[in-house]
């Protein structure tokens, strides 16, 4: 049996799986204190179940975007590398930062070396100043990590006892600033979120549950929650995720899809094209900082069911706030969910306090109950399928590099519309109308989120990078730098290098059973030419284990798509 | 209008390639990806990157004479780079983009008006198919080429050479030291584009400091009096002390204090072959210099700091710089018929070699010299390859601004060249009414393009 928990803003949704069939729901309200959410939810599911019987859980969790939304952690210092390019001064990170001389190419060539008597300077203001954790970073650390490690020791020999954090352990694509912000929030974080992991792993064991857990990620994967102390800031947006997850386990496989996820004060949308969830192209935005963060490519929009609706002049404006429930729920302010249950579109709340909402604002306008509450709804379906052509329109702006990746570029449009949370019922059928699509409520719609994540498959990847010409090469993920020592080193080489340095990470997580199946997502290969000889060549293989969800919802057993 | 963003389309192009070994090849901009990946620079809110499009076949046709015809020299590739060069002028236009940056390949400054194969790694002219795409679709007239790539651009030269409204300035490395060989202070322009072409020859070996004295003493007055509606920058990059096939000196911050001063509407990538010790950082450096941010960080790794120059050698350069500032002021005060003679044609004939694809081309050029318009133009040209008979074809092309006495004297033309047995191909292009006519005699039949209507 399989277990999915998903810790939301308001609702921890839970559900238990039985080979494909949904066994146990339940919604609970989140409270400050996640682990008593997670838990209250984990035991009204498993009423009258063995926790032997559980072989997986896996849940999603808020703790690190609330972590950073509040700024609940200590303070982070900056020691940066970034060579010559930019002026530092167009980079602005939260915090105190120093730069240092040193400097590494495209090519991970030392360009400009380090100057330690800079790192002793910076360590001991920054000590001055109160710190004891401290991200180091350079440009091209990626492609050789020796000075963020020559910094990192020089640190520790100054300050023993600091947290350090360096860039290229965080994260292997390119991105300087991306790798500062990631390499910063993950050392922000992670002291906090390990107290989480061990008490979350304390409170399942005690409800002797045996089973691995798993926490869900941005984009989609799982890791086993053990593993997640690594790269903490990775489980941010997994709520989005999940939801996500859930309508493409809820729904036949190969769909492309719109998915609509309505909740209270904001309308999360996300693409499913051709069965496989949409990522984002580049990394998350993370209180509105850019980071290497991997995630679905979804889009929030600051509007739902209980967003307040005021009357200003002759127009009726839907705020992006929310004051609490709607007014047939007893809530102070009218909301759209009022003008759903005008129009008998949902069967929440009393009838009487949502007409009497409606009257407040349409009375000075001289507008009838009915027409104010057609007029509230429309405008959040024209807010929301706006928003559904233009996430259409920038995933067909994607940049290509190669003549090929131009051509078969082709608009692609959605022949549903799946609407999952609780304004799903009353607003997803007219948003489908509007964009010529099939409106799509799936069963379980109110714990889809629960349900993505209790079928959500692990996802590890390798990403190498060969320079043939240097003799070395990186596994990005891992930070590992080697030496190439075969000559006859080629594409098919590098391939199978990557490969096992696949099932070396796997069987690192506990994660064997995986690494069947494994996809090639990105396979590149130049040639260097030096006065017209060939005298070397870059090859960057990127091999995964399969992306998206272990089976299919309600069809029973465990089909695995295809 | 300067605080709009900067466009960029990035089209590296990584599977295309002339030859495995060839300098224009897959990794050219392997390494600029890399570098304005890691800078981030993509991330910056003055920046926007653009996916790229296609170019049409009558985009094309428009400004060249392809042998046999469009398709048949063009690759999707081709297409690719012209057309990201058309997009981000569309957004450019419409106020979107306060300018942009092509960064893309194939180039194409070396491609002239008749088409027989690759010249100078180029097949198609992205700066000219812009050009006649700018005046067709948004009725843009006065438009400035200044083309800073080490090698000549004879192909924008050729095309350009006879119309009035575009002026075309070139610096480069003399021609007497490098390909394609011309660019001379005396190719001035036809009679009726008279110095509306300015080639400044620069001697190997010279630096910053010297490229920006021919900026600041000729190129940025002549721009000045001249006032386009639009500037291109034909962005060639091997004038860098670090590139394989030129021998200059020119410094990625250089490179960018020129884009600074010069303040195009679009640079359109051209040449550049130091893939790894020049390209990342000027590309970046001009990307920065266009979004208007501080480039003074872009340092290539072996910067050599400032270079002494040359005093014979600047003082050469001072003396071109002067002769040409002359030529510009004098330029509606000369007899033109002194120099290109006073008969109802001006004719010129042209021998072309085709370095990539080893054609020999002959072309007798006649120009119509109209007191009403720029006049039409017929190019009679014979190409050997080398194997089986010289191709020949014959050539009209009708100016954009064509009076009709001229566009009626080039249908005529046209009319008589299809009833010669000599000519296999005869071709019409007709930019007043954005109509082209190609005549195959084997097949006897004849192909019409009329592309898109304005406001399509």
């Amino acid at each position: 049996m399989y277990i999915g928990i998903d810790v939301g803003g308001t609702c921890t949704d839970a559900v238990l799986l039985d080979r494909g069939l949904v066994r146990a729901m339940a919604k609970v309200p989140t409270r400050e204190d996640l682990l008593s959410s997670l838990l209250e939810a984990l035991d009204e599911i498993m009423k009258g179940v063995e926790g032997e019987l559980v072989e997986r859980v896996v849940f999603s969790t808020t703790v690190i975007t609330n972590l950073i939304a509040e700024k609940k952690y200590d303070p982070v210092g900056l020691i940066l590398m970034p060579g010559p390019g930019l002026s530092p001064s167009l980079y602005r990170f939260p915090t105190d930062t120093y730069i240092i001389q040193g400097a590494i190419d495209y090519r991970g060539r030392e360009i400009i070396p380090l100057r330690l008597t800079e790192v002793d300077q910076a360590v001991a203001e920054l000590a001055a100043r109160g710190y004891h954790k401290v991200a180091v970073v350079g440009k091209f650390s990626c492609r050789n990590h020796r000075h963020e490690k020559e910094v990192a020791a020089r640190v520790r020999w100054n300050y023993p006892d600091w947290h350090v954090e360096l860039g290229h352990q965080v994260a292997g694509q390119l991105n300087f600033p991306r790798r500062v912000v990631s390499a910063y929030l993950t050392c922000a974080t992670r002291e906090k979120y390990q107290f989480f992991v061990r008490s979350v792993q304390e409170a399942i064991a005690q409800r002797g549950i045996k089973g691995a857990i798993f926490i869900l990620k941005a984009d989609g994967g799982t890791l086993p929650l053990e593993s997640s102390l690594e790269v903490p800031v990775e489980t941010i947006f997994s709520g989005p995720a999940a939801s996500t997850l859930g309508v493409q386990a809820l729904t036949p496989p190969g769909e492309t899809a719109v998915v609509v996820d309505i909740g209270g004060t904001t309308t999360d949308l996300a693409l499913i094209l051709s069965g496989q969830p949409l990522l984002a192209s580049r990394g998350a935005r993370v209180d509105d900082m850019l980071t290497h963060v991997r995630a679905l490519a979804v889009k929030s929009v600051p509007v739902g069911g209980d967003s307040v609706v005021e009357r200003v002049g002759k127009d009726i404006i839907i705020y992006s706030e929310r004051l609490g429930a709607p007014y047939c729920l007893g809530g102070p302010m009218p909301t759209p969910t009022d003008a759903l249950r005008v129009l008998g579109l949902t069967r929440l709340g009393d009838v009487d306090r949502a007409r009497e909402a409606m009257q407040m604002l349409g009375a000075p306008l001289g507008l009838s109950v009915a027409e104010v509450a057609s007029r509230v709804t429309t405008r959040v379906i024209e807010t929301i399928t706006r928003e559904i052509e233009a996430m259409f329109s920038r995933w067909e702006q994607e940049p290509a590099y190669r003549v090929w990746e131009v051509l078969q570029k082709k608009k692609v449009r959605p022949g549903t519309v799946v609407g999952v949370g609780g304004g799903a019922a009353g607003f997803v059928s007219q948003i489908a109308a509007r964009l010529g699509c099939y409106p799509v409520i799936p069963p379980y719609a109110p714990v889809a989120n629960a349900i993505g994540a209790a079928v959500a498959r692990p996802t590890l990847q390798v990403t190498l990078r060969a320079d043939t010409e240097q003799g070395i090469y990186i596994i990005q993920e891992e930070g590992y730098q080697g030496k190439i020592t075969e000559r006859s080193f080629n594409e098919e080489k590098a391939l199978e290098l990557a490969k096992e340095w696949l099932c070396k990470r796997a069987a690192r997580h506990g994660l064997e059973d995986c690494v069947e199946g494994l996809e090639v997502t990105r396979r590149e290969v130049f040639n260097m030419v030096r006065d017209w000889v060939t005298v070397g060549r870059l090859i960057d293989v990127t091999v995964q284990t399969r992306r998206g969800i272990l089976h299919h919802v309600g069809a029973g057993g465990t089909s695995d798509e295809k | 209008m300067r605080n709009k963003k900067t466009g960029l389309v990035f089209f590296p192009a990584f599977d295309w390639a002339i030859s495995p070994t060839h300098p224009e090849r897959e990794e050219r901009l392997l390494y600029t990806r890399d570098q304005i990946f890691e800078e981030g620079v993509l991330d910056l809110p003055e920046i926007e990157e653009y996916a790229p499009r296609l170019a049409t076949i009558h985009d094309i046709a428009r400004v060249h004479f392809c042998v046999p015809r469009v398709q048949s020299q063009v690759t999707e590739a081709h297409l690719i780079a012209a057309g990201s060069a058309t997009l981000l002028a569309d957004a450019i236009v419409h106020g979107e983009l306060k300018n942009g940056f092509a960064l893309v390949r194939p180039p194409g400054h070396h491609a002239m008006r008749v088409v027989h194969g690759n010249r100078g790694f180029c097949n198609i002219n992205n700066e000219a198919i812009l050009v006649e795409y700018l005046r067709r679709h948004h009725g843009i007239k006065r438009i400035a080429i200044v083309d800073s790539d080490v090698h000549h651009g004879d192909g924008t030269q050729d095309i350009f050479y006879h119309d009035p409204d575009v002026l075309f300035i070139s610096f480069h490395q003399d021609g007497r030291t490098i390909y394609p060989g011309t660019g001379f202070p005396n190719e001035l322009g036809g009679p009726g584009a008279y110095a509306r072409t300015i080639n400044i020859p620069l001697p190997p070996g010279l630096g910053d400091e010297t490229f920006h004295y021919v900026v600041d003493n000729l190129i940025l007055p002549i721009l000045e009096d001249f006032k386009p509606e639009f500037i291109v920058n034909s962005a060639g990059q091997d004038n860098h002390f670090t590139d394989p096939l030129g021998s200059m000196r020119f410094t990625a911050r250089g490179y960018a204090e020129f884009t600074r001063k010069l303040n195009p509407h679009l640079a359109v990538l051209e040449g550049g072959y130091a893939i790894e010790t020049a390209l990342p950082y000027v590309n970046l450096a001009i990307l920065l210099a266009l979004a208007g941010h501080d480039y003074s960080y872009v340092r290539e790794p072996e910067w050599p700091g400032t270079m002494p120059e040359n005093p014979e050698r600047v003082a050469r350069v001072q003396r071109v710089v002067e002769q040409l500032r002359n030529v510009w002021e004098n330029r509606d005060r000369v007899d033109l018929d002194k120099i290109f003679g006073a008969g109802t044609f001006f004719q010129r004939r042209k021998h072309i070699y085709y370095d990539t694809d080893y054609i020999e081309e002959e072309q007798l050029e006649r120009v119509r010299r109209c007191p009403n318009c720029p006049g039409y133009i017929t190019i009679d040209s014979r190409a050997d390859h080398g194997y089986g008979h010289p191709s020949r074809v014959f050539c009209v092309s009708i100016p954009f601004t064509a009076c009709g006495a001229c566009q009626t004297e080039a249908y005529d033309a046209y009319e008589q060249a299809r009833g010669l047995a000599q000519y296999q191909f005869v071709y019409l292009q007709d930019k007043s009414t954005d109509t082209f006519l190609a005549f195959d005699r084997d097949k006897d039949q004849e192909w019409v393009s009329e592309g898109p209507k304005v406001g399509e």
